[in-house]
């Protein structure tokens, strides 16, 4: 049985988790980005306007009532785009909201924030109330926090990522960055291979690493070590750029194709927002 | 340190997007000067490496772990106008494809994290390390005082972010309606954690990874390339 302690100091494991979840979690987005589903089937640059429409919406809106039905709308798109609906949760919840909601907290109180009263409860002699302003407040934040981050995983989820990231060239962002943003994702995937076997290599020699010091060593080495194969791998890459006749101007493959309905999506979209701004602003 | 949509108001994204706009095209003019065309799969591959350090986790005093920004250490080994691009695309991905910092908040993140931490680190590196041997122990003191610097520089700049929140933006009768806590807590909460935790795990990646670079390759430290 292995001993708690070291499994609890044990960062390599730690570490190599972290890397290895990367790695899955972009491999299972393109697996939903492939499903034939309702957002799937939409061209990624009307897709993207339109939830940077959503999230602008989102955040832009002071009513939770408001930014709930924009998060009933984001699940309603989720479901016809094929993502499980339980691993939506799972991914959009339970970390930032999560954590956002703990933040929060301290303001349901009326010592943080005073005003009307909700609830007062009393435990251990000390006498806690929760009043309205704390409450709505948090709510509202929670809620807004929830819609953004649930938005986001969403078109993530459903686009092709070398798709999303070559939708950056609509927002006028030149073409030499796009080009290093989709250069920088290919690899990742490499960077994360090569760091989980180095340190599959040190835990083959070492085994679990108990102690701090030696951990931290073992980090900063892991760092270096990547470092001196990013110069060397720099140069690999440009010699292969060139052997593909790479002239120091990027070109990009432009493969959007807009259909009737995507021109629809986004009236839609519009309509969705406008309608949300018009009774959250001026009713 | 990455600040997530829903945090920041729309009027505050905007303006550090604003910010942020002149600083790259500086940036992209002061890196193309220096890397010229090879600077593509260069800065590609930096950017990787940048988003590659942020996966790293610190053993930490207490059992724990936390995880290092590394912008410093791109600075120093690329330049900060360099490490400004190269941080830039790893936090434009981790915004756009794993849901990490928000997409609306990417001019304050890119702010903190790609400009203020990478340059702060980088003067206070060069400051303490001016005129010293590429293989001398001052650089490794000065590369953990200027990981330290920028990290706590940057976490400062976030809370001041967060703490405007309230006084800007809230309802008539006071309400928050993004972020809650005002200056008198969101900075010390941001900076505290900084200087004593996450700024000491910054220390020990960028002033360890330098003494092992300066074993493996002592090159690097033979002048900044932007």
């Amino acid at each position: 049985m292995s001993n708690p302690l070291h499994k609890r100091r044990d960062f390599i494991e730690r570490s190599m988790l972290s890397a290895l979840s990367f790695i899955k979690e972009a491999t299972l987005s393109e697996e939903y980005a492939n499903r034939k589903g309702f957002l799937q089937s939409l061209d990624p640059r009307f897709k993207t306007i339109s939830f940077l429409a959503f999230l602008v919406t989102a955040v832009s809106l002071k009513s939770a009532a408001l930014i709930g039905t924009l998060y009933g709308f984001c699940l309603i798109l989720a479901f016809f785009s094929k993502i499980p609906i339980r691993k939506f949760f799972a991914r959009t919840l339970l970390f930032i909201p999560l954590f956002s909601l703990c933040i929060v907290l301290p303001t349901l109180f009326g010592i943080v924030t005073p005003g009307e009263p909700v609830w007062s409860f009393h435990v251990s002699g000390i006498n806690g109330i929760i009043t309205r302003p704390g409450l709505d407040g948090a709510v509202l934040f929670v809620v807004r926090i929830a819609t953004s981050v649930s938005l986001v995983v969403l078109l993530s989820l459903t686009t092709r990522h070398s798709e999303l990231l070559k939708v950056l060239r609509l927002f006028g962002v030149p073409q030499i960055f796009v080009l290093t943003v989709s250069m920088c994702y290919r690899y990742l995937h490499l960077f994360a291979t090569m760091v989980e076997n180095i340190f599959t290599a040190v835990k083959s020699r070492v085994g679990v690493v108990s102690q701090q010091r030696h951990g931290q060593k073992i980090v900063a080495w892991n760092i270096a070590t990547t470092w001196n194969r990013t110069t060397h791998m720099s140069e690999e890459v440009y010699m292969a750029m060139l052997s593909r006749g790479y002239t120091g101007e990027p070109r990009l493959l432009s493969e959007f194709n807009a259909t009737p309905k995507d021109w629809l999506w986004l009236l839609c979209a519009i309509i969705i927002c406008s309608g949300l701004f018009y009774k959250g602003y001026f009713l | 340190m990455h600040i997530p949509d829903g945090y920041l108001s729309p009027a505050t994204c905007g303006i550090f997007g604003a910010v942020m706009i002149p600083i790259w095209t500086v940036a992209s003019k002061a890196v193309k000067k220096t890397l010229n065309v090879r600077q593509v799969p260069f800065l590609a591959i930096g950017a990787a490496f940048s988003f590659v350090i942020m996966m790293f986790n610190v053993p930490i005093p207490g059992g724990s772990t936390g995880h290092a920004v590394g912008g410093v250490l791109v600075a120093i080994l690329i330049g900060p106008w360099a490490a400004c691009i190269a941080v830039t695309v790893a936090l434009v991905i981790q915004a756009l494809l794993f849901g990490d910092g928000g997409i609306t908040a990417i001019g304050a993140n890119c702010f903190n994290m790609a400009f203020v931490l990478p340059f702060a680190g980088y003067y206070v590196y060069t400051l303490i390390s001016s005129g010293s041997p590429s293989g001398s122990g001052r650089r490794v003191i000065a590369a953990g005082a200027g990981a330290y610097a920028g990290i706590c520089v940057a976490a400062l700049c976030a809370g001041i972010e967060f703490g405007l929140q309230p006084l800007l933006y809230h309802t008539a009768n006071g309400q928050a309606l993004y972020c809650p806590y005002g200056l008198n807590v969101a900075v010390p909460a941001m900076v505290v954690g900084h200087l004593l935790v996450f700024g000491w795990v910054e220390v020990i990646v960028t002033a360890l990874a330098v003494k092992y670079l300066q074993k493996q390759d002592a090159v690097f430290f033979e002048g900044g390339r932007s």
